[in-house]
């Protein structure tokens, strides 16, 4: 299948042809970058649960994931999905996250307005989530895999009607994040040479 | 009311009035009349009409009611009259009536049954006791719920207009919970009618959130009207009214996001359709209140203050979690310390501390308006949601043009409630300046500068007042206070004079107003350096002629810049001549670092005083310094910084006259007197038996280190290595102190001494500074020889007069003596006891080694011989041995025979049985020391008899008891051995002990061996268990005590 035509429907069977050093440069640094932004994820998780007060930081409570306005959890389902389609869902799901992690800062803001750690990581988390998409759309471009047609406009922020649902959504939606960094970092990782194939 | 009275029988009950006033007579009789009338009435009942009742909705009519006889049928028309001034009748088909109120009093009323049959007539008095007030039962006009709060909101309608105006009405509320409508709020409202119909609201708040049950609410009411005197009663409930929530499909918790005080109660509860399983808060878990369905609710008792993000309400539920958040605080405390105060009468900035936190915070946290009240403008403060100084909020105020007064209130606010202060400021005084910046330094001239800076502000209006640092270098700050005009511009500039040229000063400022209210913070410094100016005067001079006179030497001072010297009327005089010895030399002690030196007025000095001052070590010239005083003073403290502790200074003071300077006084002093450093040195002049001359020199200046106010002399016996001389300060009693306070004395006799004896001398120096260090001595003072001579004179007079006067009377009494102490001795040779063998003693020269030489018996008593064996009998031991020698020697010279005393001689115990000596048989014992003390040489039995054998003496060898008397040692060897000498021919002696064991066992010429020593030692002759010889035991065993004590004498 010649690159050139912009179609990358069998990556997998590609992955031994060496790409180009750009190209292989980019996907490296966005893997890294992925790589990265999954450590920080876990850590915004962690640090998030600590200022919402007991029980979230107890072992044991866990509340249900509730389904997030505008953005799924990536399903197991789509594991049987070419990587090209993959990583499109992977730059949908990182342009959707920053409304709602802003969203989530803003009620933090309220919430804990004396973590400034906390709100800090927050807005490093939707601009961090923001370049990792736009990195992966370069790659996907690189790849002759872009998007086809608009991409639709991020949805609006999530939002609760009281503090414990909106606290509840902010644990979902730091989970999502972490979520989806960490699919992206996994999808990445098959781009890259000597990787898994 | 159910009391009915016909008026023929007039009840008690009715007119119960005229009952209080019967005798007690007349109420008996009245209680049985109305028991025979009530009887008779109830045999009436069904006979006329009866039970009449009356009661009353509205005070305005009366609404009676009565039974009809038994036998009246439907529709039975009855007659009910009135009667009063008019009598009223109506007729009614009916056994009820409405009538009009009735006046106060008793009202007789006849109700006329009108049957076929006939009729029948019954009376009742009624009165208005009698009636029953029963309002109409009230109806809610509206019950609606604010679910936000908790609130139920219940509106009625009073009926006012149908009661008397100012009617009380007591309203009795209930409010019922869920569907089992448990009561669980019963309260009443008092109203009060003012004739007209009015509407009533009533409101309560749930401690449980309403959307949790159904909430049911009822009301009633009691009208009390003073004016009417029957019975009040409650009316009937109204239907109850209830307000519920419809419950969503998603289970949800309330109250959501409720803000608490600390301290309260709260209950949540969750509407599920499905089953809760727990609830907690934070991470405490909480009994479940069962409401209807699934909803349940948990109450918390007295909560305490949340976290910033609240403290979360947790409902688990299969597959799924419910929750609120509820945010425990407390209400604003008072703003405190609100101050309000301008930087530049432009904008004032209200300050203040917010008190107590509230522990809420984001849309929760207090918010703050500042309102001016006379020009009603008001500013909010903005929260800042990340403080770094939660104990000081601030809020700007732009000024009002013209004005000057303002009246400040600051409004706190937060959902738990609001406070407030107030302040009233004129803003002119409060006016706390910017730091004043651009701060320039320009030379005017060499004492004067312009100082420039820029401070920020519209105080064209009023003064500054600000204060100029000046600091030199090494010196004081120097403040100036300066009021100056303010200005629009900002810019301003001032000069400041009075500066000393050329030197190096550093500037800064600050501002306030005239009105003091605040400084502004400092400028920034600025050094600036003034420019130079000509000297205003010359150098201060003085002069001295060398010691020689051949030089005159000029000293100068520099000028310190512009310092306050004095200035003389001469500098150039020259000093008079006046020879040091003329003046007597003084001595003064200064304090710290100075020293005061006075002097009486003279009036002949006319220009001023010179002190001048030297180090008195030093070599000429010797000048340190010098200092002019005005001639009128008498007094100058001199100091400086060159001057030390435990140095000594020559001040010289010189007075002024017209021809010049004459010195006038010579004082040495020293700053502060120190302890010497070095001990003086001193010798011993003389040393005599009882008496030591010491001298000492004297201590350099230098080290004397202040004047010498003494010496301290110690001393003691004793010698280098034993003195005991350690702490002299300590006081002891055999120290002896000799304090010199005559520091002229160098020396100092110590009499009293001993003889022959080492004394320890000590010697310091002391000033007022202290004590110096010692040096010590050690001394021995001469033998005392008249003393001695004494001594070895008066023994001997005393020995030769003893010796003199003992021969005098040895003279006279030589006789005497002679036959005391020297009797003549028996010859001793018919006595074959004492005929030794000389072979004895010379088979062994152990023999001599023990000799007791010469050794003569002072007595031997020889007795006849009964036997084949001849016997010996003990000697008697009356003279020490010490003197036999002289004795036995002296009496026997020819026949001496000597005799050693040989210890290792194998003891010969002759057993000596009681039977012989009973039978007067005399004997010699010999106790051979060698079987006394070595019992293997001796039977068993032997042995067993003397259990002290084992210790004492211990013979070195052993001599055969076979040896013969022809072994004795030749006479020729005997004479060469100094000891006893037996007086008789030894060789005659028959050396037979019958105790021995060899002597029983041969009756032939083998004799028992025994020494003739051992006359005199009883000691080893005689066993120790003989107990029964107490003769021989004591006296030989005293002698031969003193004899074995002194083995080397």
């Amino acid at each position: 299948m010649s690159r050139r035509e912009g179609s990358l429907e069998d990556p997998q069977a590609d992955s031994s042809v060496s790409l180009l050093p750009h190209l292989e440069a980019k996907i490296r640094q966005t893997h890294s970058l992925a790589h990265l932004l999954t450590k920080y994820a876990e850590q915004l998780l962690q640090e998030y649960v600590q200022h919402q007060g007991d029980p979230f930081g107890l072992p044991g409570f866990s509340p249900p994931r509730l389904p997030v306005a505008g953005l799924s959890a990536p399903a197991p389902s789509q594991a049987g999905l070419p990587l090209p389609e993959r990583l499109r869902l992977d730059a949908a799901a990182l342009a959707a996250l920053p409304p709602m992690l802003d969203a989530v800062r803003r009620r933090q803001a309220e919430l804990n307005p004396h973590a400034p750690r906390l709100l800090r990581h927050l807005e490093d988390a939707a601009r961090q989530a923001r370049a990792l998409g736009a990195a992966v759309e370069t790659v996907l471009a690189a790849l002759g895999a872009a998007a086809r047609g608009p991409r639709p406009e991020p949805p609006a922020a999530a939002t609760a009607a009281g503090v414990f649902p909106a606290k509840v959504l902010g644990l979902r939606v730091c989970g999502l994040y972490r979520d989806w960094v960490s699919r992206t970092e996994g999808d990445l990782s098959q781009l890259v040479p000597g990787g898994p194939a | 009311m159910d009391i009915y009275l016909c008026s023929k029988r007039p009840s008690w009950l009715v007119d119960n009035r005229r009952m209080r006033t019967t005798s007690d007579f007349q109420w008996l009789l009245s209680a049985f009349v109305l028991l025979y009338l009530m009887n008779h009435v109830n045999s009436q009942r069904k006979e006329t009409p009866y039970d009449l009742k009356c009661t009353t909705n509205n005070l305005q009519t009366w609404d009676c009611s009565w039974k009809a006889p038994s036998e009246a049928g439907h529709g039975t028309l009855s007659e009910f009259c009135i009667d009063n001034r008019s009598r009223s009748c109506y007729q009614l088909a009916r056994t009820n009536i409405e009538i009009p109120a009735l006046s106060r009093g008793d009202h007789e009323i006849t109700i006329r049954s009108l049957q076929d049959a006939g009729s029948s007539t019954s009376k009742f008095i009624l009165n208005e006791k009698n009636i029953s007030l029963i309002p109409d039962t009230p109806e809610i006009l509206n019950l609606s719920a604010d679910f936000s709060t908790s609130t139920l909101h219940v509106k009625w309608n009073d009926k006012g207009s149908v009661y008397p105006r100012h009617s009380n009405v007591i309203w009795e509320i209930k409010i019922l919970r869920k569907k089992s409508m448990e009561l669980v709020k019963l309260v009443t409202h008092n109203t009060t009618l003012n004739g007209k119909d009015a509407v009533h609201h009533w409101s309560w708040v749930s401690d449980l959130p309403l959307e949790c049950a159904t909430h049911y609410v009822g009301i009633r009411c009691y009208v009390d009207n003073l004016l009417f005197s029957g019975h009040k009663e409650w009316s009937d409930w109204s239907p109850v009214k209830n307000v519920s929530w419809t419950p969503a499909s998603q289970p949800k918790v309330f109250p959501q996001d409720k803000v608490i005080l600390v301290g309260s109660d709260i209950t949540f509860c969750c509407v599920s359709q499905e089953k809760v399983l727990s609830a907690q808060i934070g991470s405490t878990y909480c009994p479940l209140i069962h409401l209807d369905g699934e909803n349940v609710a948990i109450k918390i008792r007295n909560i305490s203050v949340s976290d910033s993000s609240g403290t979360n309400v947790v409902f688990m539920i299969e597959d799924n979690v419910c929750g609120t958040v509820v945010f425990a605080g407390y209400p604003p405390d008072t703003p405190q310390k609100l101050n309000c105060e301008t930087h530049d009468l432009k904008e004032i900035i209200c300050s203040w501390n917010p008190g107590r936190p509230t522990g809420l915070v984001g849309p929760r946290n207090t918010s703050y308006t500042l309102f001016e009240g006379f020009s009603g403008k008001y500013v909010r403060f903005k929260r800042v949601e990340v403080s770094t100084n939660e104990s000081y909020h601030q809020l700007l105020f732009q000024m009002v043009p013209n004005q000057e007064i303002y009246n400040f209130t600051l409004y706190a606010r937060n959902p738990l409630g609001r406070s407030q202060s107030t302040i009233l400021v004129n803003i002119t005084e409060k006016v706390y300046p910017h730091t004043p910046t651009s701060f320039k330094v320009k030379d005017i001239n060499s004492t004067a500068v312009i100082l420039s800076w820029h401070l920020p502000g519209s105080f064209a209006k009023i003064n500054l007042l600000c204060q100029i640092e000046i600091k030199k270098i090494n010196s004081v700050q120097e403040l100036r206070n300066v009021t100056i005009k303010g200005v629009e511009n900002s810019s301003y500039r001032i000069a400041v004079g009075k500066l000393n040229p050329y030197t190096v000063y550093t500037f800064r400022i600050r501002c306030s107003t005239e009105t003091f209210w605040k400084w502004s913070k400092w400028s920034n410094k600025k050094q600036h350096l003034t420019t130079e100016a000509i000297p205003s005067k010359g150098p201060d001079t003085w002069r001295e002629w060398s010691s020689d006179g051949k030089n005159l030497i000029i000293y100068w001072k520099i000028w310190a810049f512009f310092s306050e010297a004095y200035k003389g009327p001469e500098d150039f005089m020259n000093p008079i001549s006046l020879a040091l010895h003329d003046l007597q030399t003084e001595q003064a002690v200064g304090m710290g670092k100075g020293i005061l030196l006075t002097w009486h007025h003279d009036p002949n000095m006319t220009c001023d005083y010179v002190i001048k001052w030297c180090n008195s070590s030093r070599s000429e010239p010797c000048l340190m310094d010098w200092r002019k005083v005005p001639s009128n003073s008498t007094e100058a403290l001199i100091q400086s910084d060159q001057f030390r502790p435990g140095v000594r200074y020559n001040f010289f003071l010189y007075g002024c006259r017209n021809q010049g300077y004459q010195l006038l006084r010579s004082i040495i002093g020293y700053i502060e007197e120190l302890a010497p450093i070095v001990a003086p040195n001193f010798t011993v002049e003389d040393t005599s038996a009882d008496s030591i001359l010491v001298k000492w020199e004297d201590i350099p200046v230098e080290e004397l280190r202040g004047f010498l106010r003494g010496y301290l002399f110690y001393f003691e016996k004793g010698e280098r290595d034993t003195s005991k001389m350690r702490d002299l300060e300590s006081g002891r009693s055999d120290i002896k102190v000799k304090n010199i306070t005559d520091i002229s004395q160098k020396t100092l006799r110590i009499a009293d001494l001993q003889g022959k004896t080492s004394y320890h001398l000590v010697l310091r120096a002391y000033t007022d500074g202290g004590m110096g260090p010692e040096k010590s001595m050690f001394v021995v003072t001469k033998e005392n020889s008249v003393g001695l001579i004494i001594a070895i004179l008066i023994p001997v007079a005393v020995a030769v007069i003893v010796g003199v006067v003992t021969s005098i009377l040895c003279y006279r009494k030589r006789e005497w003596i002679k036959e005391t102490f020297y009797p003549d001795i028996p010859n001793p040779e018919n006595c074959k006891a004492l005929q030794f063998q000389k072979s004895v003693c010379e088979g062994s020269g152990a023999l001599k080694t023990l000799e007791m030489n010469p050794c003569t018996p002072n007595n031997v008593e020889v007795l006849e011989t009964r036997s084949t064996f001849p016997k010996i009998e003990d000697t008697e031991i009356i003279s020490p041995v010490a003197e036999c020698p002289e004795d036995s020697s002296d009496a026997e010279p020819e026949n001496h025979v000597v005799v050693s005393y040989c210890p290792p001689i194998i003891e010969e115990e002759i057993p000596n049985p009681a039977g012989d000596e009973a039978g007067g048989t005399s004997q010699v014992i010999y106790i051979d020391v060698q079987s006394m003390y070595q019992p293997q040489a001796k039977p068993e039995e032997e042995h067993e008899k003397d259990p002290g054998g084992g210790a004492g003496y211990k013979p070195q060898m052993h001599l055969p008891i076979n040896a013969t008397v022809e072994d004795i040692a030749a006479e020729d060897d005997l004479d060469k051995t100094a000891g006893y000498r037996p007086q008789a021919n030894v060789n005659t002696w028959n050396l037979v002990s019958p105790d021995s064991p060899r002597s029983t066992d041969s009756n032939s010429e083998i004799v028992s061996f025994g020494s003739p020593c051992s006359i005199n030692s009883r000691q080893f002759l005689i066993p120790p268990k003989d107990e029964d010889s107490p003769q021989s035991n004591g006296g030989g065993w005293s002698f031969t005590n003193f004899f074995q004590n002194k083995p080397n004498d």
